[in-house]
């Protein structure tokens, strides 16, 4: 075990090494083998390690920070939550390296490409596995920059570079309240081990387990993309396709839902704790809901989609549901970097082109990435069978059974959300496969070096097979009890503290929360269908393509950019240049200049005098003795 | 001594002053000011002179002597140097050099 989970990591790291130090002299062919074995290898070590476990193991290899009680060893610790998420990311960014390979073809720095995936793959494993929080912090910053080099990956175009820098830094906001967490909870409890902190939640009153709680929200608010922090992740859109599904499947975003998982012993003691963290997820799922609709631009529907779908992850934190969290992470993980993917290929036979209105009639063109593309879209509407169906309405159902005015009012947002959910995910769908195609894709027509252009690698959509087949068979990983009468998942997580199965109040209200959950799927497939379909697809186009005035403020997410343009930006430009101008420039250069200006002034008088005139030194000859003399008589007398 | 020697002191300073304020005066012949400097000089051997009949030492009249050849020598040069400027410049108005400025 403890070889297995060492490989886990270092195989990615020494990947990523090795195309980051010897990648450019290499042939390319090779750094490609070379950063997608590294991660298959990984998916081995951890399908190893799955088949040896037996029990939560830590597994200690280092010392790392060691400083009087301060201890953070280089520990691994493994459970049944960390070894699910070690497969699937490992499984999902293997998917994503291959797809890497047709994507970045032409790509003149591949090397720099794939040195910053892998290393973000060994980011996102060393967060999970992390058995205490120094460690843990350590893969969540490696997440982050690696996030922020791949954003802005084509850098020489300053809105990719501005898209990477807005990631790190609005992230960085929620970094800084984990960093505070984390010290706050070394004071407290004298430990870092995620393990032993949790078992040690009952020691401190209510107060400051909520505080600690808050914070941690924080931190995985800005991590996840959830509101208020939510703004960098559609902009998170200006890197490589592959990235995106990288960071919105596998890495990165999930990695707040899984602190709060993690933490959830400590944390999940303060109800108000909870009750924040389903509120923040409610919200932020009917926030980016409601902009998915009116987007339209491909990616950036996808984007909106995962901060809705992470929200639904974070209310079934907020209700307790870890399982229900757990199994929709690992389904929208598979589901999502499908969806991405298979954007990817579409976006690579139009040429780059973003815009779903100016697509259409794909499906016959691109049959490879229609089918699995349907899967996608499938699970993301929650259409009844697939795996996104089930995990999602794991969560609804657990909101549910919490009762109450709060969790009744965030479960009929949750519904409402799945409504709009199904709703732009078939109006995506149909808009660019169904109807008539607006631009032609013509591979026959163009000239053979163009083609070539927008070829779709056969392994780009070979890889969107696996991926459509986990997440349309992914609800067989946990089905609702009354089709069996224990869930995979749930059986194996059933062990972590926390994650004690909720029981449903009964079958009946199960199968009726299906029901009402199926419904409202097919109530949004209807309504997208009538809308984009057949002969009032035209219409519907033109109408949005105009711009209504209140999609406007949906299209550009509730205009949080600008209230944070209003509220932070502009506050802080105008101190800056207050500071530059008045303070800086004004005041101090002033000073020095004025100061210099009187010294020059001052030197000019005796720079007159040496105006090598002999009349001017005879009276300096002059003036000089009789001054001497003048003195002389003075002190004489 | 017949003449006091505050007397002679005086006189001295006269003409020292006088020669002082040719020079700075009459800036516009260099050879004027060379007759002033002369002034100054004769002044100053005017004080060696009484000093040394005052104490009876001979070695404020040998100065004054020393001085008689020195200025001798520098008048000789002094003037050949005006010839020279004069000829280069053809003027001995000191006002209008200003090559030594720094």
């Amino acid at each position: 075990m403890k070889l297995y989970l060492a490989l886990i990591l270092l195989l990615p790291l020494s990947g990523g090494l090795f195309n980051a130090l010897l990648g450019r002299l290499l042939p390319r062919r090779l750094g490609e083998v070379v950063a997608c074995g590294v991660i298959w290898g990984a998916f081995a070590c951890s399908v190893l390690a799955f088949i040896s476990f037996n029990a939560p193991e830590q597994v200690e290899y280092a010392s790392w920070l060691s400083d009087f009680d301060f201890k953070a060893p280089i520990a691994l610790y493994l459970d049944q939550l960390s070894l699910s998420l070690t497969m699937m990311i490992t499984f999902v960014c293997g998917l994503i390296h291959l797809y890497s390979v047709g994507y970045m073809k032409d790509d003149a720095s591949p090397s720099r490409y794939f040195a910053l995936l892998n290393i973000f793959v060994f980011a996102m494993l060393t967060l999970i596995l992390a058995a205490n929080l120094p460690l843990l912090y350590l893969g969540w910053e490696g997440v982050g920059f690696c996030s922020y080099a791949l954003i802005g990956f084509w850098y020489t175009e300053e809105k990719n570079a501005t898209a990477g820098r807005k990631a790190f830094i609005v992230t960085r906001i929620g970094d800084t309240a984990l960093g505070i967490a984390m010290v706050w909870m070394f004071q407290l409890f004298s430990t870092t081990s995620i393990t032993e902190l949790n078992g040690m939640g009952f020691l401190m009153p209510t107060g400051v387990i909520t505080a600690l709680g808050i914070l941690l929200l924080i931190g995985a608010a800005g991590k996840s993309a959830q509101l208020p922090l939510s703004v960098w992740l559609p902009d998170a859109m200006a890197g490589p396709t592959p990235v995106s599904a990288q960071i919105h499947a596998a890495t990165m975003v999930t990695a707040g839902v899984y602190l709060l998982i993690r933490m959830f012993p400590l944390i999940g003691s303060s109800p108000t704790t909870l009750a924040a963290i389903a509120i923040i997820g409610a919200a932020t799922a009917f926030y980016a809901a409601t902009c998915a609709c009116v987007q339209r631009d491909f990616k950036r529907i996808l984007a909106y989609s995962t901060i809705s779908q992470i929200g639904y992850m974070m209310l079934g934190v907020g209700a307790g549901a870890l399982t229900a969290s757990t199994f929709h992470l690992l389904t929208h993980a598979f589901f999502k970097a499908l969806l991405f993917l298979g954007a990817g290929c579409v976006i690579t036979a139009l040429h780059h082109q973003q815009d779903i209105f100016s697509m259409g009639g794909l499906k016959k063109q691109l049959p490879a990435v229609y089918w699995p593309f349907l899967a996608g879209v499938l699970c993301l509407a929650g259409f009844p069978g697939s795996g996104g169906f089930f995990s999602k309405d794991d969560i609804l159902g657990a909101v549910f059974d919490q009762g109450g005015t709060l969790y009744g009012t965030l479960f009929a947002v949750g519904l409402l959300t799945a409504l709009l959910t199904a709703f732009y995910t078939f109006r995506m769908l149909f808009v660019v496969f169904h109807g008539e195609a607006s631009t032609p894709l013509n591979h026959q027509t163009l000239t053979p070096d163009t083609r070539s252009a927008g070829r779709v690698e056969p392994i780009m959509t070979i890889t969107l097979i696996p991926l459509a087949l986990l997440g349309l068979f992914g609800g067989f990983l946990n089905l609702p009890k009354y089709l069996v009468s224990h869930g995979l998942l749930s059986t194996f997580v059933a062990s972590i503290p926390g994650f004690s199965a909720l029981e449903h109040a009964s079958d009946a209200t199960g199968i009726s929360l299906q029901i009402i959950a199926a419904t409202t799927s097919l109530l949004g497939l209807g309504l997208a269908w009538s809308r984009y379909t057949g002969r009032r697809r035209a219409e519907s186009l033109q109408l949005e393509d105009a711009g209504l005035h209140f999609t406007r403020f949906f299209l550009n997410g509730w205009y949080l950019d600008h209230l944070y343009n209003l509220l932070f930006i502009h506050p802080f430009t105008w101190l800056s240049r207050f500071l530059w101008k008045k303070i800086d420039e004004s005041t101090i250069d002033g000073t020095l200049n004025g100061l210099a200006r009187i010294t020059m002034r001052l030197g000019e008088i005796p720079a007159g005098w040496s105006n090598g005139r002999v009349a001017t030194s005879l009276i300096a000859l002059a003036g000089g003795t009789a001054a001497l003399l003048g003195y002389a008589v003075w002190s004489l007398m | 001594m017949i003449v006091p020697l505050e007397q002679i002191l005086i006189l001295a300073g006269l003409l020292f002053f006088i020669g002082m304020g040719g020079l700075l005066a009459w800036r516009a012949n260099l050879i004027m000011m060379l007759v002033c400097i002369e002034i100054m000089l004769n002044a100053v051997m005017l004080v060696f002179v009484a000093g040394s009949a005052q104490w009876g030492d001979p070695d404020g009249q040998l100065f004054a002597i020393f001085i008689m050849a020195l200025t001798s020598a520098e008048v000789s040069l002094a003037l050949a140097m005006v010839v020279y400027l004069h000829r280069r410049r053809k003027t001995v108005n000191t006002d209008l050099f200003s090559e030594m400025r720094g």
